[in-house]
């Protein structure tokens, strides 16, 4: 039974959920406590379904590419026309001197043209004159899966060296520690620069593994490898403070052996923070790629990227400032989204857990 | 802003006596003396004024044997001055050389490789000391000593070259540069006849400073200047400063005295900040070209102001000639037909542009327009078919900064329409011209393009498009055009002595054979640019001049 809030309105929405679950936990597992809360936080479920949709956008590239505005990401069109309400438009103006050797400026893009161009150009076209709706949505799926891949890399090396200094401590927690410490002394987006722009340039050839310039892998792995230290600190702290707990010891005494006792006992203890952290860490990757391609160390072009997409426009800020702002738009949703939702899992998985990511 | 031009040019052999008639072909007379004082000052001068208030971008160096940009070349041809000059003077006129230091005209030896030069009487530096003939053998030296980007420019000169030549060894003196200081003489000495040694005398490599000028780089202690104006003081990426030289007195006839009494530069490399300062007249003079996305303003509410011009340069894509696909005639062929100009210059450049199939710029006398192909991709995506090379991956290389990137984008862009897989390949500018010019890059297609370091088409096609001329790094042929029969003819021409019209006709027929026939490279654009003025500027005062760009010193103000 839930208790009477002494207010109609909090924004404190752990409290409020955690005050609702008083008395009502008995007998349900933390999973399904958790989904209780979660479900009623209709904002961060609000935002998920944002994020989802974003998500299902993307994924709809290729066929949006193919069959409504029928033309590739990276194809330009300078130089050419398209037809809007029967009339021949230029997709870019044109410019240049006449007969007379009179100047005229051109290389104004086509602005958004919704639907009044049968599908083609609805956000308007960019300075090579390719579709800024086909480049958004493969921009999307870019930087979704820079975002997604560098927190699947970046979490799962987070676990396994917190796991390990965790629950080794001694050296093996000193070397990993000082690891952390490294590469949290650098600049987070000036490491990533600085390792993008050299990849970037002839690619990764050594040890065996050849990823081309230009690959997605380089900013997936840049951002993967900055980030560890922000997820695996924390979690690094929460093995720690497990260890010491009698469950550990009981298990330990039962003769388990370590990698039972990480994998078994501490890991499932983390869980809810790793998927915390894997949430608001897309995110923040999202944001990371979206600076390290607008710097050019990301995605490289002619592909696609939210950054990329920014970088492309700025120059063309006053004339065409959709290619700056609807990219950026798409940014600002997806990260809030991400952020709302990952805040709402928090606050479901741990109501009273003052986990945050600083990153 | 752009170098005048990109690397390091080793100049080859040419008759000395081309370079005379070359500066008749522009119209301006070749052996000019140093008589008749109209010729460098123009309508303008004495409209003195107080201040010139402009923005400029960042120059590499503020010091005569090391600056190769235009940013320091425009602003101080008023500042050191060298044996020779180049008229002040709209038009190709500009093109002319006049003796600035130089009493006159050299006088040449009949077979080319001797030149004698006397100083002008009382000639002194800002400092109020004397400008002595050894002077000049000082600064040759200083440029030498100091690995200065112009060395290469000295190479024909006796004594420099070799296992024990000043280039080399850099000590003792170069044994071709002989002065007296008395009789104020200079007489240089050439290993062979060249045919632009005059124009590589009036580079800012051969402006002289005092003697016992350290060999270092002087940019921000500034050293005594020889031109009607000084540099007062300099401070990288921030400002500079320009006075009227104390002891000017008029020394050089054939230069302007310039009418601003001071010159305040301040430096801002961003051409939108740039732009808004001169818009709302807080400065007098936009160095950057006014940003694609300001045009339009400018052109319609600041169209008094606003000046376009187009300079000696051209814009290519060099395929590399020497490896697959485009080792392949047809596949070239193909890559001209898939190229629209036009397309290029509206979209990436904003229309500041003019389309061109040459590879030498118009205003040259050997430029001979060449129309030998149309943007037709129907007809590409045929000439790829036939060439076999269809489907082959394209290495296409380019900078990483716009406009330069977006050019490259539109070059891999149009080779994926013809039947190629272009992989891009966006470097930074300041290796970017290294790694295209290293054999070991392997790029197959490139942007690239060049300024004229002076107005002869040496500088064009034995430079860039002579297969003689390949190396394996700093290679300035960066397709590796190698099409023996030209190299030949390039060879001939540079031992011609004369400039003749018939001479002229043999290096368009080179540009013809290079673009046309056996369809090398790429040229689509000669790049236009912007002057942007404050309102206090009196625009009919403008004088723009094919090699000084902007004339300053002859500006005047309402």
């Amino acid at each position: 039974m839930a208790t009477e809030s002494t207010t109609d309105f909090t924004l404190d929405t752990a409290a409020a959920l955690a005050a609702d679950e008083e008395g009502a936990i008995e007998g349900k597992s933390p999973w399904l406590l958790a989904w209780r809360r979660l479900r009623r936080n209709y904002v961060a479920i609000g935002f998920f379904f944002l994020f989802v949709a974003i998500v299902v956008l993307c994924l709809c590239a290729p066929l949006y590419a193919n069959h409504v505005a029928h033309t590739g990401p990276n194809t330009g069109h300078l130089g050419e026309t398209f037809t809007r309400n029967g009339k021949q438009v230029p997709v870019v103006s044109k410019g240049g001197f006449d007969a007379s050797g009179q100047f005229h400026a051109g290389g104004i893009p086509i602005g958004p043209q919704l639907w009044h161009a049968g599908g083609r150009y609805v956000f308007g076209a960019d300075d090579q004159g390719r579709d800024v709706a086909v480049r958004l949505l493969y921009g999307g799926l870019n930087s979704l899966l820079v975002g997604i891949g560098s927190a699947i890399i970046c979490t799962l090396f987070a676990i396994i060296f917190a796991l390990l200094a965790g629950y080794f401590g001694g050296k093996t927690d000193w070397v990993i520690s000082r690891g952390f410490d490294l590469i949290w002394a650098f600049p987070v987006l000036l490491l990533a620069i600085a390792l993008g722009t050299a990849l970037s340039i002839n690619g990764f050839h050594h040890f065996g593994i050849n990823i081309q310039s230009g690959s997605l892998w380089i900013p997936i792995l840049v951002i993967s490898i900055v980030l560890i230290p922000y997820v695996g600190r924390p979690l690094r702290g929460q093995i720690l403070s497990l260890r010491e707990k009698e469950f550990i010891e009981a298990a330990t005494a039962q003769g388990a052996s370590s990698w039972r006792v990480m994998l078994s006992e501490l890991l499932p203890n983390i869980a809810s923070s790793i998927l915390v952290f894997f949430t608001l860490i897309i995110a923040t990757n999202i944001l990371t790629e979206a600076g390290l391609s607008f710097l050019g160390a990301g995605v490289q072009p002619p592909n696609p990227s939210w950054g990329t997409m920014i970088a492309d426009g700025q120059d063309r800020i006053a004339t065409a400032p959709w290619l700056t702002i609807i990219p950026g738009i798409m940014i600002v949703l997806t990260v809030l989204s991400l952020n709302v939702f990952g805040d709402g899992l928090r606050d479901a998985l741990d109501p009273r857990a003052k986990v945050r990511m600083d990153a | 802003m752009t170098k005048r031009s990109r690397l390091t040019r080793f100049v080859g052999v040419l008759a000395l006596l081309a370079a005379l008639a070359f500066l008749a072909g522009c119209g301006g007379g070749g052996n000019k003396s140093s008589s008749g004082t109209g010729s460098g000052a123009g309508t303008n001068s004495g409209k003195t004024y107080s201040t010139l208030r402009v923005i400029w971008d960042a120059p590499d160096y503020m010091d005569p044997q090391l600056y190769y940009t235009v940013a320091a070349y425009q602003i101080n041809n008023y500042v050191w001055t060298g044996l020779l000059g180049y008229k002040h003077v709209a038009g190709p006129d500009g093109a002319t050389l006049v003796p600035y230091l130089a009493e006159s005209m050299p006088k040449i030896s009949a077979d080319g490789t001797d030149l004698k030069f006397t100083l002008r009487p009382n000639l002194h530096y800002s400092n109020g000391k004397p400008v002595k003939a050894s002077d000049f053998a000082y600064s040759i030296e200083r440029a030498f000593k100091m690995d200065s980007p112009g060395v290469g420019f000295f190479s024909a000169i006796k004594g420099v070259s070799g296992a024990s030549g000043y280039a080399a060894t850099k000590k003792g003196h170069i044994s071709g540069i002989i002065t007296n200081d008395a009789n104020r003489t200079i007489e240089i000495k050439l290993d062979h006849p060249e045919g632009d040694i005059l124009y590589i005398l009036a580079l800012e490599f051969a402006h002289v400073v005092p003697s016992g000028t350290p060999a270092t780089d002087q940019s921000t202690h500034p050293i005594p200047a020889t031109g009607p104006y000084e540099l007062q003081s300099y401070s990288p990426n921030r400002s500079f400063k320009l006075i009227r030289n104390p002891h000017w007195n008029n020394q050089i006839p054939t230069m302007p005295s310039g009418n601003p009494d001071q010159v305040v530069g301040t430096i801002i490399t961003d051409p939108v900040a740039a732009y808004q300062r001169v818009a709302s007249d807080k400065a007098d003079y936009d160095f950057q070209p006014v940003p694609n996305d300001r045009l339009p303003e400018a052109q319609s509410k600041y169209k008094d102001r606003l000046r376009i011009y187009t300079n000696a340069n051209t814009y290519y894509y060099a395929l590399n000639n020497a490896i697959p696909p485009f080792n392949n005639m047809k596949a070239r062929e193909a890559v001209q037909y898939a190229v629209d100009p036009q397309a290029i210059i509206s979209g990436v450049y904003g229309g500041l542009g003019r389309p061109t199939q040459n590879f030498l710029p118009p205003g040259y006398p050997q430029y001979k327009k060449i129309n030998a192909w149309n943007f037709d991709l129907a007809k590409a995506k045929q000439l790829v078919q036939q060439s076999g090379t269809a489907g082959a991956t394209v290495d296409v290389y380019g900078p990483n900064e716009d406009p330069s990137k977006a050019s490259t984008e539109y070059l891999a862009g149009q080779l994926t329409k013809i039947g190629y897989k272009p992989k891009l390949h966006l470097l930074s500018h300041a290796v970017y011209f290294q790694t295209i010019g290293n054999q070991a890059t392997k790029a197959q297609a490139m942007f690239t393009d060049w300024y004229q370091d002076y107005p002869h088409p040496i500088d064009w096609f034995d430079t860039l498009l002579n297969g003689n001329r390949i190396t394996k790094i700093h290679n300035n042929n960066v397709g590796n055009v190698n099409v023996p029969s030209v190299n030949k003819e390039i060879e001939a021409l540079k031992k011609i002595t004369t400039l003749t019209p018939q001479v002229n006709d043999r290096w368009a027929k080179v540009d013809k054979d290079l673009m046309a026939t056996y369809h090398t490279t790429v040229p689509y654009m000669n790049r236009s640019s912007t002057d942007f003025f404050s309102s206090k500027m009196d625009m009919n005062c403008y004088v723009f001049s094919v090699v000084l760009y902007w004339d300053w010193g002859l500006s005047c103000q309402h």
